[in-house]
């Protein structure tokens, strides 16, 4: 069903990607290398027909999350010698997920293979999907909004902050300022000695 | 299905061939004449003072986090946009509700001063 060449060249990337994560010292490789594990998954996907699924990956994760991912490696500053002693002491605890995630999936698959059977949709995967979300799933849908209004006004609650004393512009007053805001006239009667005081005779001139 | 997808390789393979053409070049053409003093760090006139790693200011999350909000309401749109035959009037409403919850979000940040950035 898959076209074998693209299968296994997406997967061989994959693979090498995770690897990659997983392996290189500098941390900001290894949230390059995620990069390209997310856009090798979502062509995995795409063969498989999950075309919406596809596009939500390389929209959502490798746009935006792996922007977070990259500020977050800045934010918390590793030390790359700690980072390479904790690949030793967590790989225990990494080998138990896997071999978790490896017991679901085939387990899965044995669901999928007695008979829970997928077909190719008629018009393509996202029609479906669309069309489920928007008529049978329409509460939890209602739902998600609600979760991501709520995720907005968190985000704001706890990065926001002011700055006390910093200056900027605020171009809608500078454009809204008038003439008699700024400038004052005055008529000077000539003189001649230099260094004087304003003389008394010197008369503000209304604008 | 998958013929649609087919100018993306093509498009990965010209990306690419330019990439290296333009490496390759600076690599055959460019002048090599190597000097440690080249290769030394080199910031203004002094030593490097830090290493490249500095902690961002913590209003860049902020943004990103938006703009994965935003993101994921879009996403939404797709497919809706696709199946908007099939899903009658009670679909468009309903996605007239979710984008009016968003754009209650988009208010509030926009009120609160997120969007700016001093």
């Amino acid at each position: 069903m898959l076209p074998a060449l693209p299968f296994y060249l997406a997967s061989a990337f994959l693979i090498g990607a995770s690897l990659g994560v997983v392996g290189s010292r500098n941390p900001v490789y290894a949230a390059l290398f995620l990069v390209l594990a997310f856009v090798s998954a979502a062509v995995l996907w795409l063969l498989a027909g999950a075309e919406f699924l596809a596009m939500a990956l390389v929209v959502v994760y490798v746009g935006a999350v792996m922007v977070l991912f990259l500020f977050v490696v800045m934010m918390i500053d590793v030390r790359l010698a700690v980072l390479h002693r904790s690949f030793v002491r967590y790989l225990p605890l990494g080998v138990l997920v896997a071999v978790a995630m490896m017991v679901q999936i085939i387990a899965a698959l044995r669901g999928l293979a007695q008979g829970a059977g997928h077909a190719f949709p008629e018009g393509g995967n996202t029609e479906a999907l669309g069309t489920l979300i928007y008529t049978r799933f329409l509460y939890p849908f209602e739902i998600a909004g609600l979760i991501l209004l709520l995720a907005i006004v968190a985000a704001i609650a706890l990065t926001l902050r002011r700055r006390e004393g910093t200056r900027h512009q605020d171009p809608g007053r500078q454009v809204l300022v008038r003439k008699q805001d700024r400038l004052r006239l005055w008529r000077l009667p000539p003189h001649q000695a230099s260094g004087e005081q304003l003389p008394a005779s010197a008369q503000r001139e209304d604008t | 299905m998958l013929a649609a997808y087919l100018a993306i390789p093509f498009f990965l393979v010209v990306a690419a061939g330019i990439g290296l053409f333009a490496l390759a070049a600076g690599f055959v053409l460019g002048p090599r004449r190597p000097d440690p003093r080249k290769a030394a760090p080199y910031e203004c006139g002094f030593e490097a003072f830090e290493d490249a790693h500095m902690p961002f200011d913590v209003r860049y999350y902020l943004v990103a986090i938006l703009f994965i909000l935003f993101d994921l309401e879009i996403t939404f749109l797709f497919p809706w946009a696709v199946s908007l035959n099939h899903i009658g009037t009670a679909g468009l409403l309903a996605m007239v509700a979710f984008l009016l919850v968003l754009t209650i979000g988009f208010i509030y940040e926009w009120r609160k001063g997120a969007l700016e950035w001093e």
